[in-house]
C-alpha cells in the first residue's frame, strides 16, 4: 500500500474560510437585478377540486407583474425524484407542477410574482379560490381498503406500487422453527431540517432559454424535470451548481414547486424571479415516508433463522415521488437482504393519502427497517438467552461472500464482525445488567444495532442514474481546477474531491479549486445521495486526474525526450521513473504547453513544438464498477427517567466499515451530526397533522423539535475499522448514511435494557415510556 | 411573513404619550418592549390589522428596586437582568425566579422583558408562573391612573390580559415575606428551547418549628388558558412540617386540581401525571434552599 | 411607508430606508447587504440569525430594527480585527466545525458573547451558551471543541 500524502488526512476544508467570514455563496444569497419574489398560494384543505380562482384582485395590486394557477401550467405528468429518468417506468409519474385537484393540505394552486416579497404576500390573500371539497384518508391501511376514497386514477386502492421478493418457502420455514416471534414497528414523520430553506432563482431570456440558481442536491435532474415539466428540450434549461448548499440530507432530492412555477414566472414578465420556502413551508415539502413493518420470524434454539415474513405499508402521501423508491430500498437494503434466510418473503406497499408528499432522507428506508428488524433481534437474543453479537453473525454475510443483490458481484471488504465486536468492547456491552433491573428511579442501559447491507452509490438499482465526471485542468501556477457537477451539501465533497486530485496529482490541497460547474459545461453527475460522492464522483474524479496525468506526460514526453510511458509525477516535479536527475518541473511543462508556439526570448525566436501544446487538462466520465457494502453497528448507553420517562444519552459508540477513511475529521463529524439526527428521530421528532384538516402541527421549530446540544451526550465515539475496499478511489466506500440507519434501533434496545418493556413505534417519547411502565 | 399594516414605530419617552398613543390607535395599537412575543405571533399568521407599534424602551422601565416592603421590577426588566441580580441569586425565597432564569437560551435572556413575559398572558411561559408562586401583582399605568392588580386578576384568557384598552404594564411588584420562606420553580420541555409542557411554581412559608404556615402551589404549560392554582395540594402542605411524606400528598393532591388539555405536545393524561412528578421535585428543591 | 435611520452596523454608520415592521434580519440581509447573518425559521427557533446587540446576543429576526437606531450591532463581518480573522473563527475552522456552515455565524456571535463574559467556560457551559442554536450537521460536538479551542488561544494570545 503506497503511502498517501492528502487522503486519510483531516486537512483543512477549502469552504472553511468563506463559511466563517459570512459565506457567500450560499444560493439564498443570490439575487439578480430587477429580480421579482415569487409566493405561493396553498391549499388548506387536503382533498379538494378546485372550482374557480379569481386572480383579479390580486393582479391590481401595485407591484404585482403577474399570477398563474394551473390554466396557466403545463399539465405535464412526471416523477420529480432528481436520480430517475423523468418518466422511469418503475415509478408512478403522477406529480404535475400545479393542478386543480387538491391532493394535501398545503399544495399550491396559485402562484404570484411581485416587486416585492411583502407585496407577492399581500396577493395572496386576494386570490379568491373555490373549492369543492372531497373526502380523505390519512390512514394508508384504511387507504387500501376498498371504498377509501381514491386518489389518483391510475391506482385502485391507492396502491401506487406493490412490489415483492421472495425465496424458499415460508411454510417450511416456520415449521422448521422452535421459535416464533412477531411484532409490528411503526415510525413517523420526520422533517431533515436543513437550515438552509430551498430557495431558487429562475432567469430567462427572449428565446426561452432558462438559466437557474437552486439550493438542490442535484444540477442535472433539475435540468432534465424542469425542461419537462416546462414541455420545452432540456436544451434550453441551464442549472448553475451551487458551490455549496446549507445543508440537503436527501431533503433537496426532488423537483419543487418554486423551480418550475418561478420559471415559468421568469418567462411571462421577462424578469428574474427569486423564490424562497418559509421555514413552515419547508417542513411541508418534504419528509422521511412513514413505514408500519409488520416482521413474523420463525427462528432455532440458537438463533438461526429459518422464516422471516415482512410486510411493509409506506404512506407515500399525496403522491409517490420518492416514496415508490424508498419501498425498494427498504425492502431490498433496509430488511429482506441485509440478513441471510433460505425462506423468506417480503411484501411492500407505496399507498397514497391525503397526507403530505414524501422526499428522500439519508438512509431512505433503511432507518424504518433497521428498527423494526433490530428490535426485534434484539428481542429474540434475549428471549432464546443467545449471545446478541453471535445471533448477528450467525445470520448475515461474510467477507467474501457473494453480494446478496447484485448477481456477479462480492461483498469485497466487509467487516462486520469486527464493527460489533470492537463497538461491544469499548462500551462494555457484557457489563450492562439484565433488562429493567437497575433499582433507581433512573435506570441505566446499554444497547446496541447494526446494519449489515449498505450501499456505496446505485450500480444495481433499476431506473435509477449512476455515473459521474469531471474535467481536471492544470494552470500554469501549478494548481488544478476541477469541474464537477457533484453538489456539496456540508457533508464535505469539496473537500474529498480536491483531496483526490491533490493526492493524485502530488499537489497540496491548497493548490486545488472546485470552480464552477452547470448542466451547459460539466460531465453529468447524478445528485449527492446514496451514500455515492466519495465512491462514485471520487472514483471518476480520480480518473479524471489521471487523464490529467496522461495529458501532461506527453507534453513532458515531448520536452524532455522521453517515453510518457516512463514518466512520474512526484512533488511537483515530473521525471523518468528511476532517474531523479531527469526532473523537470510540471510548472515549466505547463508552461510551455500553454505557451505561444514560437516564444521570442533574448536568444531570439524559440520554437516549441506542436506534440507539446495544449492545455493540460483531462476529463472523465464514468460508471463505478460496483456497490461495495459499508457496514456498521451502534452501542449506545442511557439512562431513563421512570419517574418523567424522559431518556438521557449517555455514551454512543459507533463503529463502521467504511473502508478508507479519506477525512478523519469529517468522518467522524458525519457519525456526530448522524447522531443528532438519529436521537430526534428515536426521541422526539414527529412531523404532526391535524387528522381532520391536515394542516401542519409542527412548522417551525417550536414545535418540530431537534435536539439542541443540551440533549446531546458529551462524547460521541467513532471507531473506523481498519479496512480497505479494492474498487474504491484509495480503498474507500461510503459512510454517511449508515450513521443515521442505526441510532434509533440502537436506542430502542438501549431503552428495553433500561426498562425491561420494549416500545416499538417512534418516536419513543417521555409519555410512551410511563405508558410502557404502566404508569399512565 | 411580516406585519405589513403596521405603518408607525413610536418610542415614546415618558408614561403620558404612551397613554394618548393607545388612545389614539384603541385597537389596532400594540405596546412592545423585546418584540418577541409580537414577532412570534406574527409568524404563525396569529396577528393581523395592528397599525402602530408603541416600544416602551424609553421610559426608564428597565429598574431591579429592591425595597423594605416588596422588590419592584420594570417591565423593560430583560431576563437576563433579573438573573443577574444578586438578591435573586442568593435569597431562597425567590429561588422560584431564579430557577426559571436558568432555562431561556441566551437569546431570550438578551431581549425578553418582564413586561412582555407577562403581559403576553401565556401559561406556557415560565416567569409567569414563578411570579405567581411569589403572589406578585402587576403595576399598570393607564388614562384613569396606576393601578395595582394581583396576577391571577391579571390573566384574563389565552394572550388575554385585563387592561384597559389605554393602560399598559409599567411592571410587577413581589412582595418581601416576612417570615422564613423559600420557593422554587421546576420546567418540562422537549428540547433546551422549547416552552413548558408543563411548570410549577411553589412558595412555602416556614413558621416555628420548621412547620409550614403557608403554601402557594401554581401550575403552567398545557393547562388551559391561564395557569393553574392547586388549593388542594397547598392544603396538604400547610400546618405540617414538609417532610417526604407531605410532599408525597400533595404530589398526590394536586391532581384534583389540574385538568391538562391534551395537543400535539403532550396528552392530557401525561401532563397530569406530571403536575405531580413536578410539584414534588419542586418542593424537594425547595426545601433544600432552606438546609 | 419606509422611513430612513442609520444603524452602527461593526462600526461603520448605514443610513438605511426601512419599514417600520422590518426586523433587523432583513434590514441586514435585503437593505444593509450584510448577507453573512442568514435566515434559517424567522421565527427565533434556529439561532442562525444571532447577532451581538450591543455585546448580547440576540435573534435578528425577533428584533425590531426601529429598536436598535441607538445600538451598537455586530454581525459575522465585524468579527475580524485588524485584517485577523477573530480566534472563534480561526477555531471553528480547525477544529473542522464547519459543515455546511449555515448555522456556523449565528453560533459563533453567541459564543463570543459567551466567551466575552465566562473567558473559560465549562463544557455544560458551552452547551447551555449555544442552546439557543440548532446545527443538523455537526451534533455540535466539534463545535463545542471549536469554542474551548478560542477560549485557551484568547487566554494564551
Amino acid at each position: 500500500m503506497t503511502e498517501l500524502n492528502v487522503i486519510g488526512k483531516s486537512v483543512i476544508r477549502p469552504d472553511a474560510h468563506d463559511k466563517v467570514t459570512g459565506g457567500k455563496k450560499y444560493p439564498v444569497n443570490y439575487t439578480l437585478p430587477g429580480m421579482l419574489h415569487m409566493k405561493m398560494l396553498r391549499s388548506p384543505y387536503p382533498h379538494a377540486k378546485i372550482i374557480s380562482i379569481d386572480t383579479s384582485a390580486a393582479e391590481k395590486l401595485a407591484g404585482v407583474r403577474a399570477v398563474i394557477t394551473p390554466d396557466d401550467v403545463p399539465q405535464q405528468y412526471f416523477t420529480p425524484v432528481y436520480f430517475v429518468p423523468h418518466l422511469a417506468k418503475s415509478m408512478p409519474h403522477d406529480f404535475v407542477l400545479m393542478s386543480d385537484t387538491v391532493r394535501w393540505a398545503g399544495q399550491p394552486v396559485a402562484a404570484v410574482a411581485a416587486s416585492s416579497e411583502d407585496i407577492a404576500e399581500q396577493a395572496l390573500e386576494l386570490i379568491d379560490v373555490e373549492y369543492e371539497e372531497l373526502p380523505t384518508v390519512f390512514d394508508p391501511e384504511e387507504a387500501m381498503k376498498d371504498g377509501a376514497p381514491q386518489l389518483h386514477e391510475s391506482a385502485p386502492n391507492n396502491i401506487a406500487k406493490a412490489p415483492s421478493f421472495t425465496f424458499g418457502d415460508l411454510d417450511t420455514g416456520f415449521e422448521d422453527a422452535d421459535h416464533i416471534f412477531e411484532g409490528v414497528y411503526e415510525t413517523q414523520r420526520v422533517h431533515t431540517c436543513y437550515m438552509e430553506p430551498r430557495v431558487c432563482v429562475a432567469d430567462s431570456d427572449t428565446q426561452g432559454n432558462i438559466t437557474i440558481h437552486s439550493s438542490m442536491q442535484h444540477t442535472f435532474g433539475l435540468r432534465e424535470k424542469l425542461a419537462y415539466a416546462l414541455d420545452i428540450p432540456e436544451s434550453k434549461v441551464n442549472v448553475v451548481k451551487p458551490t455549496y448548499i446549507g445543508g440537503g440530507f436527501g431533503g433537496k432530492l426532488d423537483i419543487g414547486f418554486i423551480e418550475g412555477l418561478s420559471s415559468l414566472l421568469s418567462l411571462k414578465t421577462g424578469k428574474p424571479v427569486r423564490a424562497e420556502h418559509s421555514r413552515g413551508e419547508d417542513f411541508i415539502a418534504t419528509t422521511r415516508n412513514p413505514v408500519k413493518v409488520y416482521l413474523k420470524t420463525g427462528v432455532k434454539k440458537d438463533g438461526t433463522y429459518t422464516a422471516r415474513y415482512i410486510k411493509s405499508v409506506l404512506d407515500a402521501g399525496a403522491h409517490a415521488t420518492h416514496g415508490a423508491e424508498v419501498i425498494m430500498v427498504h425492502g431490498l437494503y433496509g430488511t429482506f437482504f441485509p440478513w441471510k434466510c433460505a425462506n423468506q418473503t417480503w411484501d411492500g406497499f407505496t399507498v397514497y393519502t391525503n397526507n403530505m408528499i414524501g422526499g428522500g432522507y439519508r438512509g431512505y428506508g433503511a432507518p424504518q427497517g433497521c428498527f423494526a428488524v433490530e428490535s426485534q433481534n434484539d428481542e429474540i437474543c434475549e428471549t432464546l438467552g443467545v449471545d446478541p453479537i453471535e445471533f448477528r453473525l450467525k445470520n448475515t454475510h461474510r467477507e467474501g461472500d457473494p453480494h446478496p443483490v447484485l448477481q456477479g458481484h462480492t461483498l469485497s471488504s466487509y467487516k462486520i464482525e469486527e464493527c460489533l465486536r470492537q463497538g461491544a468492547e469499548r462500551i462494555g456491552f457484557d457489563k450492562r445488567q439484565a433488562a429493567g433491573s437497575d433499582e433507581g428511579v433512573k435506570k441505566k442501559g446499554i444497547g446496541f444495532a447494526c446494519h449489515p447491507l449498505w450501499v456505496s452509490g446505485c450500480v444495481g438499482f433499476p431506473d435509477i442514474y449512476e455515473h459521474s465526471g469531471a474535467t481536471v485542468k492544470l494552470n500554469r501556477d501549478g494548481t488544478a481546477d476541477v469541474v464537477s457537477a457533484c453538489v456539496d451539501l456540508g457533508s464535505g465533497q469539496i473537500t474529498m474531491l480536491s483531496q483526490v486530485v491533490a493526492e493524485e496529482l502530488g499537489l497540496k490541497i491548497e493548490d486545488v479549486k472546485i470552480v464552477y460547474a452547470d448542466t451547459d459545461t460539466a460531465p453529468f453527475d447524478a445528485p449527492t445521495h446514496a451514500s455515492r460522492a466519495t465512491y462514485s464522483a471520487g472514483l471518476a474524479t480520480k480518473a479524471a486526474a489521471v487523464e490529467t496525468k496522461k495529458r501532461l506526460f506527453k507534453a513532458a514526453a515531448a520536452v524532455m525526450e522521453a517515453n510518457a510511458d516512463d514518466l512520474i509525477l512526484e512533488n511537483g516535479m515530473v521525471m523518468v521513473k528511476g532517474a531523479p536527475d531527469s526532473a523537470v518541473p510540471m510548472v515549466d511543462i505547463i508552461a510551455r504547453a500553454e505557451s505561444p508556439f514560437i516564444q521570442v526570448t533574448d536568444e531570439g525566436p524559440q520554437p516549441t513544438t506542436i506534440a507539446e501544446k495544449g492545455t493540460i487538462i483531462g476529463t472523465s466520465s464514468m460508471a463505478p464498477p460496483t456497490n461495495p457494502s459499508p457496514v456498521g453497528a451502534q452501542f449506545i448507553e442511557l439512562e431513563v427517567d421512570t419517574e418523567t420517562g424522559e431518556v438521557e444519552i449517555l455514551r454512543v459508540v459507533h463503529s463502521t466499515d467504511v473502508g478508507q477513511v479519506i477525512h478523519p475529521n469529517s468522518a467522524e463529524g458525519q457519525v456526530e451530526g448522524g447522531f443528532q439526527q438519529g436521537l430526534g428521530y428515536a426521541l422526539m421528532e414527529n412531523l404532526q397533522f391535524d387528522q381532520e384538516t391536515g394542516a401542519c402541527l409542527s412548522a417551525d421549530f417550536l414545535d418540530y423539535k431537534i435536539p439542541t446540544a443540551m440533549e446531546m451526550p458529551s462524547k460521541i465515539e467513532s471507531i473506523f475499522i481498519d479496512s480497505n475496499e479494492p474498487s474504491g478511489p484509495y480503498g474507500a466506500k461510503s459512510m454517511s448514511e449508515m450513521c443515521l440507519i442505526v441510532p434509533a434501533a440502537a436506542i430502542a434496545n438501549a431503552v428495553y435494557n433500561a426498562i425491561g418493556v420494549r416500545i416499538t413505534d417512534l418516536p419513543i417519547t417521555p409519555e410512551k415510556v410511563l405508558r410502557a411502565l404502566g404508569k399512565l | 411573513m411580516a406585519l405589513t399594516s403596521v405603518q408607525s414605530f413610536y418610542s415614546p419617552e415618558d408614561n403620558k404619550t404612551v397613554i394618548e398613543l393607545l388612545d389614539k390607535h384603541e385597537d389596532s395599537a400594540l405596546i412592545v418592549a423585546g418584540g418577541t412575543f409580537l414577532h412570534g405571533l406574527v409568524s404563525r399568521g396569529l396577528l393581523s390589522g395592528i397599525e402602530a407599534l408603541i416600544s416602551i424602551q424609553k421610559l426608564g422601565l428597565n429598574k431591579i428596586d429592591v425595597g423594605k416592603g416588596a422588590i419592584s421590577i420594570g417591565a423593560t426588566t430583560l431576563l437576563g437582568q433579573l438573573k443577574g441580580c444578586p438578591q435573586v441569586q442568593q435569597e431562597s425565597w425567590l429561588g422560584a425566579i431564579k430557577d426559571a432564569m436558568e432555562y431561556p437560551p441566551v437569546q431570550i435572556m438578551n431581549s425578553g422583558t418582564i413586561g412582555g413575559s407577562i403581559s403576553s398572558s401565556c401559561p406556557f411561559f415560565d416567569f409567569p408562573v414563578s411570579l405567581l408562586a411569589l403572589d406578585g401583582s402587576v403595576q399598570a399605568e393607564g388614562g384613569s391612573g396606576s393601578r395595582d392588580i394581583p396576577l391571577q386578576e391579571f390573566f384574563a384568557g389565552l394572550f388575554e390580559n385585563s387592561l384597559a384598552s389605554d393602560e399598559f404594564v409599567t411592571g410587577v411588584s413581589i412582595p418581601v415575606p416576612s417570615k422564613s420562606s423559600t420557593s422554587a420553580f421546576i420546567k418540562m420541555e422537549t428540547n433546551a428551547n422549547d416552552l413548558a409542557i408543563l411548570n410549577v411554581g411553589v412558595r412555602l412559608t416556614m413558621g416555628d418549628a420548621g412547620i409550614c404556615d403557608e403554601a402557594r402551589v401554581f401550575v403552567g404549560g398545557g393547562v388551559g388558558e391561564s395557569p393553574v392554582r392547586s388549593p388542594s395540594a397547598e392544603a396538604a402542605l400547610t400546618g405540617g412540617a414538609v417532610d417526604n411524606d407531605a410532599i408525597d400528598l400533595a404530589g398526590q393532591a394536586v391532581l384534583a386540581d389540574v385538568d391538562p388539555l391534551s395537543d400535539h405536545r403532550a396528552s392530557a393524561d401525561y401532563r397530569k401525571a406530571m403536575s405531580g412528578v413536578l410539584l414534588k421535585r419542586a418542593l424537594k428543591s425547595a426545601m433544600q434552599r432552606l438546609s | 411607508m419606509k422611513q430612513i435611520i442609520e444603524l452602527d452596523i461593526n462600526d461603520e454608520v448605514h443610513e438605511l430606508a426601512v419599514e417600520p415592521y422590518d426586523s433587523l434580519l432583513r434590514t441586514l440581509r435585503d437593505r444593509a447587504g450584510l448577507q453573512g447573518t442568514k435566515k434559517g425559521c424567522d421565527s427565533g427557533g434556529c439561532g442562525c440569525c444571532t447577532v451581538l446587540v450591543d455585546g448580547k446576543a440576540m435573534y435578528s429576526c425577533m428584533t425590531m430594527v426601529m429598536s436598535v437606531q441607538d445600538k451598537k450591532i455586530t454581525t459575522v463581518e465585524g468579527l475580524p480585527e485588524g485584517g485577523e480573522l477573530d480566534p472563534l473563527q480561526q477555531a471553528f475552522i480547525d477544529a473542522g466545525a464547519v459543515q455546511c456552515g449555515y448555522c456556523t455565524c449565528g453560533i459563533m456571535m453567541a459564543s463570543k458573547q459567551l466567551l466575552n463574559e465566562n473567558p473559560n467556560p465549562s463544557e455544560a457551559e458551552i452547551r447551555k451558551g449555544i442552546s439557543g442554536n440548532l446545527c443538523r450537521c455537526t451534533g455540535y460536538q466539534k463545535i463545542v471543541e471549536a469554542i474551548q479551542l478560542a477560549a485557551a488561544a484568547t487566554k494564551n494570545g
